[in-house]
């Protein structure tokens, strides 16, 4: 077409990290054109994806700052802002130290903005510093790091094709990371066995050979009664395991009690489907395991992760193509931001803070010496902090922790406790409208920078649109807000922070600009400017000192809720495939919200004809923690006992506990008791 | 390539139901490209999903009852003339597979997309559940995948 130009992005909704180009023609709003030879979406996307430009010149994009007046918002200049937060900060630091204040960094920002934000904190000798990694994937953070020594897929998305099993459990992909379905069926194409684990019959379950229905929150059981099965049968791959790993001993005696009529009971599924299941991936020459917040958004979900690899170790199921393991992230770029340091406990490049040595060479990278050597609160652990009034000042950056964390009125009280609330948005986010200030930021399409998916790969974004009004690149506001501070940072854009982080990030060390200019990018580790990239890991062993694999037994335990006469139903929580998180983009996409414009709650026609609730009906929901109204649905979606509410939609964290799991602080979003009555 | 009858039959899109994951893509990817979407997705007993659009019928039931002659079938290939359309909405009924819409703009069918090369619809679909091709070739590619099916129950002992 005349006069148009094709501008190569990657996708701002989850961490699939999909390309496509936005195309540009004079006179005409900008559109999506496809883009076939990305290797991962071959062109395709999900309907976010194609939804994705409807945000950018959306008239409820903020344009300019806000200051909260007793008039209401005030449209102040950048000036007052910039002033006004590098103010706020410099009184709590000196008035009542760095412990009282909290940075919570984004998983939608470049991977140079969350470099520039935790280093900016950490000078100021801020360790609060966290990203909503901590409401999904912590203990994936925990449970990887101490099993395989380093945190991330194991394996490249189009490698799913090369196994000939593949175990999803507690991951409904085919609506949250449907490119993965791609994959997933490639594979069967090519005749491999799909198990899918979880208490839902969602569309990943339709692809399914095999679908375990088990009842929220029993996943350690059913693990490890799979790696019992494995081990009375002599399936694990004993060379692998003496080669590469320490722990099994433990294991095997862990085990004992697990019989497949037990986990059967504790579970809700057939002793039978157990034992075919283990067989399945224990058998074949090469076996995947897909999992998600299924796994991790429990109280136990450190363990679960921990069940999973250790099912992968116990049978050799990592290290080689068609065999890994797939933690699949939410977040464009989630793996990134917690690459780059925006987590309580961890230096850039997944280095622990406590560590003197890592400490020494941050410093020494950075030119500055008292760098935090103790772990900061979580994003959880904020809110509580920011309750009990020892949290004082919120920067909070493209995040609603009001609508995505857990038990929102608490979260609510919270927030309004603390003395001054920055929040930098593209929109008015519930959260936002807490806020003292408000800096509006350009989203994904108007800046330069990478982002990290979840598969590893660093891409490259690029500029295709400026920002609306006032709007400037995150990058921008806290360089300005570093420079009040005295920080002296010197970065004419997001190329030079790069150039740094290629410095400081030993696995980002090759990840230069130049060789980003392809579609596909590169997977770190890439230590240097001639290394290929790695899509496999682990096949030389593990990255833990000893280069073996961890097998650490976990036991049971129920999920923190259960149910009783006055909550007998379970509650669970996640997501459609025509929304998003929180909901702050998708439910103002007009192609997306309209197909699902309201909250509604799964409820199994069994129970409905027992409360007497029709479809459409407007039911009431109600936890120990409050109550909210959603739309009935009646579908054989969940089974009997179970219901479903999608959390794209202010209402439903109202109910979710704020339980948390004791390694990596994760809620338990995924089990509450709740009832249901007519609204 | 040529029908029984020896005229030219065009490509079409057809669906694979065992691959649709119910997502949506093809509808909101078709809305951006013809301001509505012209196929649609169907949740079937919570267990299936289909999606639904113009079949490009060799006989068109929408072509055959259109007494102003609106729309016309030539080659295969359905065309539509705004100026003879008298908003009866016969081709609304007549259609098995409710694939044609009449609003102010017109007759709102699948036209596959004429400026691609490939209809938005089957690029942007994730699970390749849409396929753009002859039916010939189609059916072909259903037998393969019928075949690995059977032999793979075959395989694990399981009764068909």
């Amino acid at each position: 077409m005349a006069n148009e130009s094709l501008v190569p992005t990657i996708c701002p909704y989850c961490g699939v990290g999909c390309g496509f180009y936005v195309a540009l023609e004079d006179g005409q709003e900008p559109r999506i054109e496809y883009m076939p030879d990305h290797p991962v979406n071959e062109g395709a996307l999900c309907p976010k994806g194609n939804a994705a430009l409807e945000v950018l010149g959306h008239p409820e994009r903020l344009r300019h700052p806000l200051k909260k007046t007793e008039d209401g918002w005030a449209e102040i200049s950048w000036e007052e802002a910039l002033d006004l937060v590098s103010e706020k900060l410099k009184e709590a630091l000196e008035a009542h130290g760095p412990h009282t204040i909290g940075f919570l960094g984004s998983a939608k920002v470049t991977n140079e903005e969350n470099y520039i934000f935790q280093k900016m904190a950490r000078l100021l000798g801020i360790s609060n510093v966290d990203n909503c990694a901590r409401l999904c994937h912590s203990p994936t953070i925990y449970g990887l790091e101490r099993a395989f020594g380093l945190v991330g897929v194991t394996n490249p998305f189009p490698d799913l094709a090369n196994s000939r099993c593949i175990l999803v459990i507690g991951s409904n992909l085919a609506e949250n990371h449907p490119i993965v379905a791609r994959w997933i069926l490639k594979a069967k194409d090519r005749g491999a066995t799909v198990i899918v684990v979880d208490p839902r019959l969602t569309p990943t379950a339709w692809l399914a050979d095999q679908h375990l229905q088990i009842d929220p929150g029993t996943d350690v059981a059913l693990l490890n009664g799979m790696m019992r099965v494995i081990l009375k049968e002599g399936l694990a791959d004993t060379e692998f395991v003496t080669r590469q790993t320490v722990g099994f001993e433990d294991l095997v005696g862990s085990l004992e009690e697990y019989t497949p009529e037990k986990v059967a009971e504790i579970a809700g599924v057939s002793a039978a489907g157990i034992v075919k299941a283990a067989r399945s991936y224990a058998r074949s020459p090469a076996s995947s395991i897909v999992y998600s917040m299924g796994i991790t958004q429990h109280a136990v979900g450190t363990d679960n992760v921990t069940a999973c690899a250790n099912l992968a170790l116990i049978c050799g199921q990592v290290g080689r193509p068609g065999a890994g393991l797939y933690p699949l992230r939410g977040q464009n770029n989630v793996q990134g931001a917690c690459d780059m340091g925006m987590l309580p406990d961890f230096y850039p490049g997944g280095r622990r803070i406590d560590d003197p040595g890592v400490v020494e060479d941050v410093e020494e990278a950075w030119g500055a010496s008292h760098l935090p050597t103790a772990p900061g609160l979580t994003a959880v652990e904020m809110t509580e902090a920011a309750y009990d009034g020892d949290l004082r000042i919120l920067y909070v950056v493209g995040e609603d922790p009001i609508n995505s964390g857990p038990n929102t009125d608490r979260a609510r009280e919270a927030l309004e406790r603390l003395e001054f609330m920055v929040v930098q948005d593209i929109f008015m986010t519930e959260t936002a409208q807490m806020a003292d200030l408000v800096l509006p930021a350009a989203l994904w399409a108007e800046k330069e920078g990478t982002f990290t998916s979840t598969e590893r790969r660093v891409q490259r974004i690029r500029r295709a649109a400026d920002p609306p009004g006032d709007a400037r690149e995150d990058l921008w506001i806290f360089s300005q807000v570093a420079e009040r501070l005295g920080l002296g940072f010197h970065y004419a854009g997001p190329d030079d922070v790069l150039t740094e982080i290629n410095r400081v990030l030993p696995s980002y060390g090759g990840v230069t600009r130049e060789r980003l200019a392809s579609p596909g990018g590169l997977i770190w580790p890439c230590p240097d400017p001639g290394h290929p990239g790695t899509p496999i890991l682990h096949t030389e062993g593990f990255s833990t000192p000893d280069g073996r694999g961890r097998i650490v037994p976990v036991e049971y335990k129920p999920p923190a809720e259960v149910t009783d006469q006055e909550y007998p139903l379970v509650l669970t929580t996640g997501r459609v495939v025509l929304h998003y998180n929180a909901g702050s983009m998708t439910r103002r996409s007009p192609s997306l919200a309209g197909r699902v414009p309201e909250l509604f709650v799964e409820i199994n026609p069994h129970d409905a004809k027992k409360l007497e609730i029709e479809e459409g009906d407007p039911v009431a929901v109600t936890t120990a923690r409050g109550r909210i109204l959603a739309r009935a649905d009646l579908t054989e979606r969940v089974g009997p006992g179970v219901v479903f509410l999608p959390f794209h939609f202010p209402d439903t964290n109202r109910l979710t506990t704020d339980v948390l799991d004791p390694v990596a602080k994760i809620p338990e979003f995924k089990v509450a008791a709740c009832r249901i009555g007519r609204g | 390539m040529q029908d029984r009858e020896g005229m030219i039959l065009s490509k079409a899109v057809y669906a694979d139901m065992s691959r649709c994951i119910a997502c949506h893509a093809c509808e909101v990817a078709c809305e951006k490209a013809h301001g509505a979407a012209k196929i649609f997705v169907d949740v079937v007993r919570d267990r299936v999903s289909v999606p639904v659009s113009c079949c490009q019928c060799e006989k068109a039931t929408c072509v055959m009852v259109c007494y102003p002659g609106a729309l016309s079938q030539d080659n295969g290939s359905i065309t539509f003339d705004s100026d003879r359309c008298t908003g009866c909405d016969l081709c609304v009924l007549a259609c098995p597979f409710g694939a044609v819409q009449l609003d102010t703009a017109g007759v709102r069918r699948c036209d596959l997309c004429p400026d691609r090369e490939v209809p938005a619809c089957v690029v942007t679909c994730p699970s390749q559940a849409l396929i753009w091709d002859d039916v010939e070739n189609i059916a072909r590619e259903i037998r393969k995948r019928a075949a690995v099916k059977m032999g793979r129950s075959l395989a694990s002992g399981r009764v068909l």
